[in-house]
């Protein structure tokens, strides 16, 4: 190619990318002024975990196991509970996530034996301090001492509840017993 | 290579040379990258690159932490392919252990990698223009690589430190609205191919710029162990995926697109006819997405592999990466150590770069996509 042959050209393949840029002008903004609008968060959108309210106990149903904080990469978790007095089911009496070293990867989530764990919708975080501890037992600490004394009436019930059946089961074994230890009325194997 | 901050500025000993730090703060040099330079006006006589200043011990915490606590640094050691190198460890506990990966895990692992491939491409695609001095390209590419950042966001909720495999499967199902918008995806990329090519490959300026420039031959990428679209562009077929298909890519139709040039123009154009042949990939998985599990119900953490020595490559967007893992029998590895492509392509530039000017450098390293992170580890 001569030299104009090329200037040609070359001129020729600037104005068809400048030709692609200009019908850009006529295309949808694509960006999104973020401070004045937001994303919209994705369904499976990670980001510091919370506990999940179940419907059955209105509360949580962190048994403190441990399991999250052992799996814990970034040993952010900790935890403190187990035996409460008055009720037979375990409670957590401290959570917190230090989420200044999480890595959101979610193995607490996978791991938990409860399911009680999920992802919460905490988008925008900033702030001036290094720390960054979350408390996620706030919520329900008021209801606790509630959620404690209905749990409790819930498993006296349920004790008695069982009582009545073993004593049930017994009386009915009882009466079986009775029943098959009393001579036969028509002699075995006739009917 | 050196592996610590050298000397900053000494005198030579010939007269008429210099040294020229280039990095790791250069506005244009990738990451935390610094060459030593050593010139004779703007001709480049040697050349050193000093790494280590991302250095974050990955290898190291792999020993300290039992197997499944080390998913989320894989993302971490290439953030451009994080999905491919999270897949990639969990393949290699996998066979590692022999667990099962049901069929439906395996083909959604394989959508994820290879969107993935196609983001990093697309990211390289604009960074390479922006060193060029460019900035137009990537502006339009970053506007496909959201697309699919949101795609995959919608799945494993993050949108580049994916933790979104577990031994033996991934944690969470994909939905038809993510079959429905992969399929859009490809449609939408395809059709972006030629407005590319308008903009970038066929522009004066670019290809002056790239063609002829940086040649690594066949025989200085076998010696230093080049790979990936760096390897294919000097005429060196070799793809990991079809040299040792692993997760089921064997199930898949594609082909390896090679250039024989071996120059920045040729990696170019492998990386753009890769970008399509991850479209055909990504079209057949969709295809053949069959119902079933995807993974086991509970997590799979108390690990008991075999003791001994292992390893495990796949095909990442950059190269052959590999996993090497000394097992003694426990959950914890003895040693992981990790073979990243990019080392191997930056150690190459030692005597690529040997007798091309200084403007070109930036196009040369630039255009054999390295990633600092992978190299520091």
């Amino acid at each position: 190619m001569t030299l104009a042959a090329r200037t040609v050209h070359g001129f020729h393949t600037l104005l068809t990318g400048l030709g692609v840029t200009f019908k850009q002008i006529f295309k949808r903004n694509v960006t999104l002024q973020y401070p004045h609008e937001k994303p919209e968060l994705s369904k499976a959108y990670r980001s510091l975990i919370k506990l999940k309210r179940f419907d059955e106990l209105d509360s949580h149903d962190c048994v403190a196991c441990m399991q999250c904080v052992k799996i814990c990469p970034s040993a952010c978790i900790t935890i403190e509970g187990g035996k409460v007095d008055g009720i037979k089911r375990k409670r957590a009496t401290l959570f917190e996530v230090d989420f200044a070293l999480c890595s959101v990867c979610g193995l607490c989530i996978d791991v938990c034996p409860t399911d009680t764990l999920e992802y919460s919708r905490l988008y925008d975080e900033a702030g001036y301090e290094r720390a960054w501890t979350y408390d996620l037992l706030a919520e329900f600490r008021e209801e606790e001492p509630a959620f404690r004394e209905r749990q409790r009436v819930q498993e006296e019930q349920e004790a008695a509840e069982k009582e009545a059946k073993r004593l049930a089961a017994e009386q009915a074994k009882a009466a079986k017993e009775a029943q098959a230890s009393k001579p036969p009325d028509a002699p075995e194997g006739t009917t | 290579m050196r592996q610590s901050a050298g000397p900053t500025l000494e005198r030579t000993d010939e007269a008429d040379t210099y040294y020229l730090n280039m990095g790791p703060q250069h506005p244009s040099m990738h990451g935390v990258l610094r060459l030593l330079l050593k010139l004779r006006g703007e001709e480049i006589v040697t050349c050193e690159p000093v790494i280590g200043y991302a250095h974050r011990a990955h290898e190291k915490m792999a020993e300290n932490r039992n197997y499944i606590m080390f998913i989320p640094n894989t993302s971490r050691v290439d953030y451009l392919s994080g999905m491919i190198y999270n897949i990639a460890f969990c393949q290699a506990i996998e066979k590692l252990c022999s667990i099962e990966v049901p069929e439906r895990a395996e083909v959604i692992r394989i959508i994820a990698c290879e969107l993935n491939r196609i983001q990093s491409h697309l990211l390289w695609f604009g960074t390479f223009l922006l060193d060029l001095g460019g900035i137009t390209p990537f502006l339009y590419c970053f506007d496909d690589r959201e697309e699919i950042l949101d795609i995959l966001d919608r799945v494993t909720g993050s949108r580049l430190t994916y933790a979104y495999g577990r031994f033996g499967g991934v944690t969470m199902d994909v939905d038809q609205d993510f079959l429905v918008r992969t399929l859009a995806f490809v449609k939408r990329i395809r059709s972006r191919f030629p407005m590319y090519e308008k903009l970038v490959g066929e522009n004066v300026i670019f290809r002056e710029r790239c063609e002829g420039v940086g040649v690594i031959t066949p025989e200085v990428a076998r010696q230093y162990g080049v790979s990936g679209p760096t390897l294919r562009a000097s005429g060196i077929g070799y793809d990991v995926r079809r040299a040792e298909p692993y997760g089921g890519y064997d199930r898949f139709d594609f082909e390896i697109p090679t250039r024989t040039a071996g120059d920045c123009m040729a990696r170019f154009e492998v990386r753009m006819a890769e970008m399509e042949q991850s479209c055909r990939i990504i079209e057949q998985a969709v295809a053949a997405m069959p119902e079933g599990p995807i993974g086991p119900k509970k997590l799979v953490q108390r690990l008991k592999p075999p003791e001994g020595m292992f390893y495990f490559a796949v095909e990442s967007a950059r190269g052959h990466f590999g996993q090497y893992i000394l097992s003694d029998g426990s959950n914890t590895p003895l040693k992981l150590k990790m073979r990243t492509p990019s080392f191997s392509n930056l150690s190459a530039m030692e005597t690529v770069l040997e007798g091309t000017m200084v403007a070109d450098t930036i196009a040369i390293v630039g255009s054999i996509d390295i990633v600092m992170p992978e190299i520091d580890r």
